[in-house]
């Protein structure tokens, strides 16, 4: 039998459950579109009935009261991994995409202002020229259209050049990041293994913890381990950079010089918690990215790009060396260039109209079948160019394609943690109109218990 | 994908990321639109954009060999027509020439008339050798000067071809070189005329007929290179044509490769622009109820 007060002490049990449930619940509601939040549940459990069956510890049928077992988290820390891993996958190739879908819009092929349309124009101009060889307007025109043409090569370059310096800047950026990321994980790290020693509910540290790892994925495709006092341990590219509550550093080891200079290849590195010199890694994510692109795909554009500009250059000077000028001296180089820049660097070399050789023979007359030599002869670097320029588009397409595939593949997973971990507000209002209705049968049931010991006290024995 | 538990976060990140795809999808095709092009940068599609490319350089070449042809037909037309003047005045100097053979008939006063007429004929046909077009002697050879002949009847053009490209790797001679027409040097239709008109003076009947029949084989050198000029004319005219209908065809293969077909482009704008719709309704109507709008 229990006591007699055992019923009150059940129904306060229950309004303070109740009570506890209905927070949750508001919690719940208040946070249901914060990023990274993990719906909470309130679990029950029944107390009361001993665990222990002994001569003096009994208990009685009924009277078992509620208590909270403890707040849920609903979170799948598998599905969790899964979640970083894509995403990381899905920052390497948007990263990619974004950076050569920027180049390519700077190379402008195929259009009307690009380098190809500048071929066509300088072609048209030699071919007026050997119409006309006498003309200055003729021999004019082919150099304005060969400083175009230059103009164009050096645009792109240049175009190159100042993309990758963006690029650094923004890698640079990111190292950063990540390095702060990683000492705000250890920190975090430290707060829940405090948290879990005394008891506090670690919610919020855990649902932090999530974010900053998932962040760090995305942008190196680092790994999160979970340890045993509920900290993440974090490695990229196989080195640990966060250990407990411990960070590591993360830095560019080579490749990026300071005002963001550099030279291929970008070599990152981490330097492990305790750790005295950075181990070079390779990433994936945003960083690995930037790394790729830096390192391989517009070095590898740049210098076709230079040999597109010294075919051109070297096929235009030796036909006009070999021919005679206005006044039937031999023509010199046309173009000139940088041996070790020749794109970025690519110019006409000669100044005067009367310089431009349209005659295959000597003396100053007025032979134009030179010209047309001439422009005949860049037919290969027109060839190469165009190679160069769709070998481009196809990465570009098939990174874009790529993007496409993997954004279907994170969003299933993204959908999946959100299933679990998402807060419905259909569910949580039924939780709540539940807890509102359970809480007002405790305190109903109070005022019987209390009637009930009212009739006992007050009434029992008055015959009255 | 299996749902097992909806919550309005899924609910309201799929329909902005309906919204997104279909806006994607209509700012794709107003870009097509707008700029009526279906290749507006290599990845649109790589292997069209590679044919593009090599089919604008062809419709530029194309043009510019057009361009040429009718630089030709200037030239072959000039010289064309400066044959036909210098073969009738060779005619009436040859017609003259007859005249002055019949000695026993003529006055020593009609002889030195009808040489008089034969020295301006000859002046003439100085002047027709040094037409010129574009500010160049069509018959003066790639001469910088701007005579072929000199007043003496001397060629001072310099020997070179004038050549015309109009078509891939066909180049044609547009110029006909001043002796090859008026005789070579020493021995010109001028000096012929010269030597006519001094026998015609000292009553040489024997020159006379001497110098009648070399104006005649002078006017059979002419109506030869009338002939060539004429063949050229034809092969210019043909790849003039050839590359007209060349500048049409491969502009509409690149219209075909990277040119937008309206019609569909249109109607699929529609229908995207519908699916945008359905989207925006869709999303209207699950986005805004929820539990409480029922629970009193």
């Amino acid at each position: 039998m229990s006591g007699t007060f055992a019923s009150f002490n059940t129904a306060l049990s229950a309004l303070r459950y109740q009570q506890t449930a209905l927070d949750t619940a508001s919690s719940n509601i208040a946070n249901s579109s914060t990023a990274g939040y993990v719906r909470r549940r309130a679990e029950a459990e029944t107390i009361g009935a001993s665990t222990q069956p002994a001569l003096w510890s009994r208990s009685g049928v009924g009277g078992e009261s509620v208590g909270l077992a403890g707040i849920n988290r609903l979170t799948d820390a598998l599905l969790d991994a899964r979640v970083r891993a894509e995403h990381g996958k899905q920052s390497y190739l948007d990263t990619r995409v974004a950076v050569l879908e920027r180049v390519e819009s700077g190379i402008g092929e195929p259009g009307d202002t690009g380098v190809s349309a500048a071929i066509i124009d300088f072609k048209g101009a030699w071919q007026d020229l050997a119409n006309s060889p006498s003309n200055e307007a003729s021999r004019g025109q082919v150099l304005a259209q060969g400083a175009a043409l230059a103009d164009a090569v050096q645009q792109q370059a240049r175009m190159l050049e100042a993309e990758m310096g963006d690029d650094r800047a923004r890698l640079t950026a990111m190292v950063d990041e990540v390095s702060t990321l990683a000492g705000d994980l250890a920190a975090t790290n430290s707060s829940i293994a405090i948290a879990k020693v005394n008891g506090t509910d670690a919610g919020v540290l855990l649902d932090k913890r999530d974010q900053l790892a998932l962040r760090l994925s995305q942008l190196t495709g680092a790994s999160a381990t979970q340890r045993s006092d509920g900290g993440f341990d974090v490695s990229v590219g196989g080195v640990a950079l966060v250990s407990g509550d411990r960070a590591g550093t993360f830095s560019v080891v080579s490749g990026i010089g300071p005002g963001g200079t550099g030279a291929p290849p970008v070599v990152l590195g981490v330097t492990p918690p305790g750790g005295a010199a950075a181990t070079a890694v390779s990433t994936s994510g945003a960083t690995g990215a930037m790394v790729e692109v830096l390192s391989t795909t517009l070095p590898a554009y740049a210098s076709e790009l230079d040999a597109v500009a010294r075919q051109l250059a070297d096929a235009v000077n030796a036909q006009h060396t070999a021919a005679y000028d206005a006044t039937g001296t031999p023509g010199q180089a046309f173009f000139a260039y940088d041996p070790a820049d020749p794109a970025g660097s690519l110019r006409v070399a000669i100044t005067s109209a009367s310089q431009v050789a349209a005659s295959a023979v000597p003396g100053g007359g007025r032979d134009g079948s030179a010209a047309d030599t001439i422009s005949r002869s860049f037919v290969a670097a027109e060839a190469s160019y165009s190679r160069l320029v769709n070998s481009f588009g196809t990465t570009v397409a098939s990174a874009g394609r790529l993007a496409t595939t993997q954004r279907t593949l994170t969003g299933q997973v993204d959908g999946a943690r959100e299933q679990l971990a998402g807060v419905s507000l259909d569910e949580e209002m039924v939780a709540m109109v539940a807890a509102q209705r359970a809480y007002e049968a405790a305190a109903r049931l109070m005022t019987t218990v209390d009637s009930v010991l009212d009739t006992l006290i007050n009434r029992t024995g008055l015959t009255r | 994908m299996t749902i097992g538990r909806v919550t309005q976060g899924m609910l309201s990140q799929r329909a902005v990321g309906g919204l997104q795809t279909n806006l994607a999808r209509l700012a794709e095709i107003q870009e097509k639109l707008s700029t009526g092009r279906s290749i507006n940068r290599a990845s649109d599609s790589p292997t069209d954009s590679t044919a593009a490319m090599r089919l604008t350089s062809a419709v530029g070449d194309a043009k510019q060999h057009s361009r040429n042809a009718a630089d030709a037909l200037g030239w072959l037309g000039i010289t064309d027509t400066a044959l036909q003047s210098v073969s009738a005045q060779l005619r009436r100097a040859s017609d003259l020439a007859i005249q002055g053979g019949n000695a026993g008939a003529l006055s020593a006063d009609s002889r030195e008339a009808i040489a008089v007429e034969l020295e301006q004929i000859r002046d003439g046909l100085i002047g027709v050798a040094n037409t010129q077009y574009l500010d160049r002697p069509v018959f003066g050879g790639i001469t910088a000067g701007s005579a072929a002949y000199d007043a003496s009847g001397a060629f001072v053009g310099e020997a070179g071809a004038v050549n015309r490209t109009v078509g891939a790797g066909a180049q044609v001679r547009v110029d006909v070189l001043g002796p090859e027409v008026f005789g070579p040097a020493g021995d010109t239709v001028f000096d012929r005329l010269t030597a006519l008109a001094g026998a015609l003076r000292s009553g040489d009947t024997a020159g006379v007929r001497t110098g009648m029949d070399e104006v005649k084989a002078s006017l059979g050198r002419v109506t030869g290179a009338l002939a060539e000029v004429g063949t050229r004319t034809n092969r210019v005219e043909s790849a003039q044509r050839r590359a007209d209908d060349a500048v049409i065809t491969l502009g509409s293969a690149f219209k075909d490769v990277a040119g937008v077909d309206i019609a569909a482009t249109v109607v699929d704008l529609q229908m995207q622009e519908v699916a945008y719709q359905a989207a925006l309704g869709a999303a209207a109507r699950v986005i805004q109820p929820s539990l409480m709008d029922f629970l009193r």
